[in-house]
């Protein structure tokens, strides 16, 4: 269990610095792990398959040093790093890992992941990139296989009254984390980027309820804080795919703004839409996957206009701006993504239209180029002071 | 400006030929408003082209355009064109490429000055595939729309069982088919829709038909260059890649590869090799080229090393290799063949421990072509077909044998990423390298 003795944000700072811990705890007490990437993967079906789900996610202050031995250096910089961490045993407490097709550096790594790391469990999650009706279908059939394996691995089936539970959870889940960031909306946020973003970390690496039992410890805590009082900062919000790490949050609020918002996947990506509960819970899922899920690889062919296409794409992003206030918008995309990279001068005008700054940095999954990264925050910072 | 290079020595007339392929085809796109017809942009191996051609609708293939700029070494305007767009160099430069071609025809409302062979046509649609070829089959479409937003985007996929040791993808093929089968009507739907017309579904099917002949006689044909010595290398092989990627279903494309074979077997006869004293064969393991740098392929055969077989611009078997089940549906049809052809080594693969289909694929290359070692290219900025490429040398050693590899880096389009004296530096090394194998296999031969 979570540790009593601390406060909810200490927990989730613990779990964020030493990531991974609790799982490693559970599997000692006989608890089988699975590793995923990316926000596509459907938590709930791991949560209900009785395994624990543990993110996967790599250490920007962490030299790559081992990886390049297996995979090309053009593959994604964020990837690379994790498996780096990965082949010098630090998931070695994995049973398993699910690969869900979210991007060629995904995709066409899938192998090297399966073949090296030697886990007992592997699974390939196909993902269409579209939403039409024959990849609903589609996207039904292969969560249906996903389960078969599952249940295969752990010996037990995953019953509907399982599913149904893991569902309820997981969009309980998603609802307190919601609320936490509903206290990022006052002019002095309640809780601050780096806190938010050890919450968000640690919230991926542990069992649903008790992830949702330290989101609700932190809010109740943040909640009482005293308001903040302060004079005018800007107020940023953050875009990309897996930022996970409080660098690039000091980076930003070291320059005297607050973090307010993000669209990241390990952030309001996650956690803004819930799987219905009613009626087909597969199809629930696959909707909240395929449909609800704003990510760039699921191609959105909605509208009759492009203008009407870029709202259905981007829309989330202004009206998380207006709802939290948002002054400045940073891109931040790694090399080698062609996913977001394709998106940069889309997404950028369309939230310029809005009146709202966008800088758009390309950057590693590392620490070793933060400097020039800070300067330009720096600078952008400024401009919107200006 | 652009600068002036001796072209590859060609051993083929054809390979001369499959030039004019692409040329037409880029001419097609802007002769296609005079002539009433409409212009798709597409992206090749997408499944999609035998419906479009059914339908007349004219293809624009932005890697063809692409490929025809690095070739020319004059894509530097476009990557900048895009660069300052905000799309990175890092991306797929076939795409950044085109997209700052299309943004500068915008921009003047007319070809760009001095565009290599004259550029692509402005299309009506832009028909993309989600297949699971790569990232940018999605996003390029996308990327294109924001500078063309009249332009309709149609967006289909092609997915296929991926691979795994222990369960056999002919469970999942059924599914894949109908999902496959569902999109091609999809894109017949959008066809039809924007041309006004009724698909002709006899004419698909006789199309659908020549492609499958297509095929066959792409492999009969290429199957030749097993001979000793091959008459015909993957330098060559770069150029008459250009009718089966672009003009399926054609007439023409057929008959290309028919002449190809009479040439090929008379150069056979004749034993006319494409170098004078043949040392070593070797199998392009993978990679797209540099096409900036196609004379690499002369610099392998000036030191008597020759490529009788490719991956690259070979997704193709014989059609009865696939044993495709019947079907009366010829959308049908072309979802089983190319799912099948993406699955092809799979069955091959599960039978020996350790190995990976596309690892398959190159020891039966090996063995087939009677080849002694293996080339790789990794180009930058295309994770599809070159993420993965040191797994393949390290499965190949590790399940096959001691094979002698090279992996060569550069880029498809964007020629800063290459380095010529470092490329052959490293190309003289490993001829020592196969010239030491062979001189310890005679020796081992030759006995105590
Ligand atoms: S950052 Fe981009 S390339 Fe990397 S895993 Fe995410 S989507 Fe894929
Ligand atoms: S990423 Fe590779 S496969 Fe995809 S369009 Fe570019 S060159 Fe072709």
């Amino acid at each position: 269990m979570a540790d009593e003795q601390l406060s909810g944000l200490a927990t989730a700072a613990k779990y964020y610095s030493d990531y991974g811990s609790r799982a490693r705890e559970l599997k000692s007490m006989g608890k089988k792990v699975i590793g995923y990437f990316s926000s596509l993967c459907p938590v709930e079906i791991l949560t209900a398959a009785g395994v624990v789900p543990v993110r996967m996610k790599g250490n920007v202050s962490e030299a790559i040093t081992r990886a390049d031995a297996y995979m090309e250096t053009m593959i994604c910089p964020f990837v690379r790093n994790v498996f780096d961490a990965a082949i010098k045993g630090k998931y070695r407490y994995l049973d398993g890992m699910v690969m869900p097709h979210q991007c060629d550096s995904l995709d066409r790594t899938s192998d090297i992941w399966d073949y090296n790391l030697g886990f007992q469990y592997y699974h390939f999650l196909n993902y269409p990139h579209l939403a039409d009706d024959p990849s609903i279908e589609f996207t039904n059939e292969i969560l249906r296989i996903f389960i078969g394996t599952l249940e295969k691995f752990t010996g037990r089936n995953i019953t509907d009254q399982a599913l149904a539970d893991a569902v309820r959870a997981h969009n309980n889940n998603r609802r307190v984390m919601r609320e936490l960031y509903g206290l990022r909306k006052e002019d002095v946020p309640r809780i601050s980027g780096a806190e938010m973003m050890q919450v968000l970390i640690a919230a991926v690496s542990l069992p649903v309820d008790e992830s949702t039992a330290l989101i609700r410890r932190v809010t109740e805590e943040v909640t009482n804080r005293a308001p903040g009082f302060s004079a005018k900062k800007a107020r940023i919000m953050l875009v990309g795919d897996q930022i996970d790490d409080i660098a690039i949050v000091n980076a930003i609020e070291g320059t005297g703004a607050h973090l307010v918002m993000d669209d990241l996947s390990v952030g309001s990506k996650m956690y803004w839409d819930d799987v219905a509960e009613t009626g087909d819970l597969i199809q629930g899922i696959t909707d909240r996957y395929l449909n609800k899920l704003k990510i760039p690889t699921t191609f959105v062919s909605a509208g009759n206009t492009y203008e009407e296409n870029l709202e259905a794409r981007f829309g989330h992003v202004k009206s998380h701006i207006k709802d939290f206030n948002v002054d400045g918008v940073i891109l931040f995309i790694y090399k080698y993504c062609d996913p977001y990279g394709f998106e940069v001068p889309a997404i950028k005008s369309y939230i310029e239209s809005v009146g709202t700054p966008v800088i758009y940095i390309e950057d590693e999954y590392s620490t070793s180029s933060l400097g020039r990264v800070k300067t330009r925050i720096e600078a952008f910072l400024e401009m919107i002071a200006g | 400006m652009s600068e002036i290079r001796k072209p590859r020595a060609l051993a083929t007339q054809a390979a001369g030929k499959a030039g004019k392929f692409g040329r037409a085809n880029l001419a097609a796109t802007l002769k296609a408003k005079e002539e009433g017809k409409k212009v798709a942009y597409m992206y090749i191996n997408n499944g999609q082209d035998e419906i479009v051609r059914a339908m007349d609708i004219v293809p624009a293939w932005s890697e063809n355009f692409a490929g025809v700029c690095s070739a020319k070494r004059d894509a530097e305007k476009f990557l900048q064109k895009a660069e300052a767009e905000n799309f990175s160099r890092s991306l797929c430069t076939y795409a950044t490429c085109t997209i700052g071609f299309d943004i500068w025809r915008e921009e003047l409302g007319e070809i760009p000055p001095n565009t290599p062979w004259g550029g692509m046509g402005r299309p009506d649609m832009i028909i993309g595939s989600a297949q699971q070829l790569c990232d940018p089959r999605i996003k390029w479409p996308q990327a294109t729309q924001h500078y063309l937003r009249d332009v309709p985007v149609w967006m289909g996929t092609m997915y296929y069982p991926p691979w795994d040791q222990i369960s056999d993808h002919r469970d999942q093929e059924e599914l894949y088919v109908k999902y496959a089968t569902e999109e091609l009507r999809a894109l017949v739907r959008f066809c039809e829709q924007h041309t006004g017309k009724k698909m002709d579904w006899d004419r698909l099917e006789a199309i659908v038909n020549l492609s499958d002949r297509t095929w066959d006689v792409f492999i009969d044909t290429y199957e030749l260059r097993m001979a000793i010595p091959t008459p015909m290398d993957t330098g060559d092989a770069m150029n008459t890649m250009v009718p089966l990627t672009f003009n399926l279903g054609t007439q023409e494309a057929y008959d290309f590869y028919k002449e190809l074979y009479d040439e090929l077997k008379e150069k056979i006869a004749l034993k006319k090799g494409v170098t004078e004293n043949e040392k070593y064969r070797l199998v392009w393991g993978a990679g797209l080229p540099s096409w900036f740098a196609l004379s690499d392929f002369q610099y392998f055969n000036d030191k008597g090393a020759v490529f009788p077989v490719e991956t690259t611009y070979r997704n193709a078997e014989k059609i009865e290799r696939l044993d495709l089940p019947k079907t009366n549906d010829p959308l049908e049809h072309i979802a089983w063949r190319w799912v099948r052809i993406w699955t092809h080594w799979y069955d091959k693969a599960r039978k020996r421990p350790g190995s990976l289909p596309k690892v398959e694929r190159i020891i039966e290359y090996l063995e087939d072509y009677h080849c002694d070692g293996v080339v790789f290219h990794c180009a930058y900025s295309c994770r599809s077909w070159h993420a993965g490429i040191i797994q393949q040398e390290q499965v190949l050693k590790k399940a096959y044998g001691d094979v002698p590899t090279l992996i060569m880096e550069g880029d498809i389009v964007d020629i800063s990423s290459y380095n010529e004296v470092d490329t052959h530096n490293r190309i003289d090394a490993f001829m020592e390298t196969l010239g030491a194998m062979k001189r310890k296999e005679r020796a081992n031969s030759a006995g105590p």
